[in-house]
């Protein structure tokens, strides 16, 4: 098959309402969304703690959650792997090539991104929001909703990166996932194994989904930080 | 009588002492300024007395009681209110911002739009209510600043510089605010270099001079 043609064959698929096809897309989009929706409390969480507090350990802290974003999420595959698999301490749980392993997985590596990114929002964010608030005489609970709030659009951004990382990811979606077809095949798992058997039209449609997957997040990660920067140039 | 007396307050960078306070008496229902030299440690002596920055060894005689500064006393949390030389407002509207601190605090807020309507009268930005806080003129800012303090009766406010970087008529308005301060029966302790707020008739002044401070 020629290129053209299997370009053309991914729009047919993509327009004609190819049942695989969408529910691939449907599989990544849910096990994304519910691993960051899991991940994001607590990333949420400690970056705040981790940005606002002086403790001991608090540098190596830093140190770990910004060398786990560059963790290749295949060696992410392999410990859960290892963990999920039968004889693994979390075998119990039945989780290797399910839908349940696969969100783990992206749990596991939205986790480090959404830590990072709003450690490094809440850093930046003006001390004088934390202060007022504790001198108006704010709770701690307060005081991180408070500043939270203030650091909305980074938050925010953490959040898009995030949804970005795993969408994309393919290692340890395939390893831990399995491509089982109807379960856990997502985008990316199938672009990769059904490219290797000559299956290159599923492939570009699959691929047309993640780049216009990919605009949209971002676009709109640019109108937030278009109104955030506007928002600061008035002070 | 007095509101409270703080023993042993100083403060060092590295090596070098920045400022060393035997006690400091705060009378009740008295204004005073603090002046001294830029890097005098002016704002971190009301930074401190605020809880913003930590005094380790000092203690504080408060409403009969002996407490220590760090970790600070909830008891002075209430009575105690610092506002910045350039306060910052939270991104939600001025009348928020006012009630921030009741809500804070636990007020009912059924309670709170009559102390926050009050407020913004008394500090003239009324026609403000809704505005986005990031719009207002550092003047504008200052008076939210000072009504979002003053609206939780503190029985002690720090102002630090108020009306630095201020000038005209916004001065003006800041500088008319200050006296009535006083009216609501707490103290005020000003960090400034401005000659009139100095000047004030029934203010008494402090004065950090080589790490030591002077009663004037």
């Amino acid at each position: 098959m020629s290129l053209l043609d299997a370009i053309a064959h991914a729009f047919r698929l993509l327009f004609s309402g190819d049942a695989a096809l969408w529910h691939i897309v449907w599989v990544s989009l849910k096990t994304s969304v519910l691993g960051l929706l899991l991940a994001a409390p607590p990333a949420v969480f400690l970056g705040y703690v981790i940005a606002m507090h002086r403790f001991p350990g608090r540098r190596v802290a830093v140190w770990i959650a910004q060398a786990a974003l560059s963790l290749p999420t295949v060696l992410i595959g392999l410990l859960l792997y290892l963990l999920l698999s039968r004889r693994g301490p979390m075998g119990g749980l039945e989780w290797l090539f399910s839908q349940q392993g696969v969100i783990l997985g992206q749990m596991v590596i939205g986790l480090p991104v959404l830590l990072a990114f709003t450690l490094a929002a809440v850093q930046a964010l003006d001390p004088r929001y934390a202060e007022t608030a504790v001198a108006l005489g704010a709770s701690r609970w307060r005081v991180m909703t408070t500043v939270l709030h203030e650091a909305r659009y980074g938050v925010m951004a953490a959040v898009i990166s995030g949804f970005g990382r795993v969408i994309s990811e393919v290692g340890c979606a395939l390893m831990v996932g399995g491509n089982i077809e109807g379960q856990t095949r997502t985008i990316t798992t199938a672009i990769a194994l059904e490219t290797s058997k000559g299956e290159f039209a599923q492939g570009i449609a699959l691929g047309i989904v993640l780049v216009t997957l990919a605009l949209f997040m971002n676009g709109v990660l640019v109108l937030l930080q278009g109104e955030a920067n506007t928002a600061g140039g008035r002070m | 009588m007095s509101l409270l007396t703080i023993h042993g307050m100083r403060k060092r960078h590295g090596e070098r002492l920045l400022f060393e306070i035997d006690t400091l008496t705060i009378e009740a229902a008295t204004g005073y300024v603090l002046t001294g030299v830029n890097g005098a440690g002016k704002s971190t002596l009301l930074r401190m007395l605020a809880g913003l920055e930590r005094c380790d060894a000092c203690t504080i005689e408060f409403d009969g009681e002996r407490l220590p500064l760090h970790p600070y006393p909830a008891a002075l949390r209430r009575a105690i209110v610092f506002v910045h030389q350039h306060p910052i407002m939270f991104s939600t509207s001025v009348f928020h911002n006012i009630a921030y601190g009741l809500l804070a605090r636990g007020e009912n807020k059924r309670d709170v739009a009559p102390m926050v309507e009050d407020a913004m009268r008394w500090a003239g930005v009324e026609h403000l209510r809704d505005t986005d806080p990031t719009r207002l003129s550092g003047g504008e800012k200052q008076r939210v600043a000072l009504a979002r303090a003053r609206v939780l009766q503190p029985r002690l406010l720090l102002l630090d510089e108020p009306t630095a970087n201020l000038d005209g008529p916004a001065r003006e308005q800041v500088m008319s605010l200050i006296p009535t301060l006083l009216d609501a029966g707490g103290s005020v302790v000003m960090a400034c270099h401005d000659r009139d707020l100095i000047g004030l008739p029934g203010i008494h002044r402090l004065k950090l001079r080589d790490g030591r401070l002077e009663y004037r």
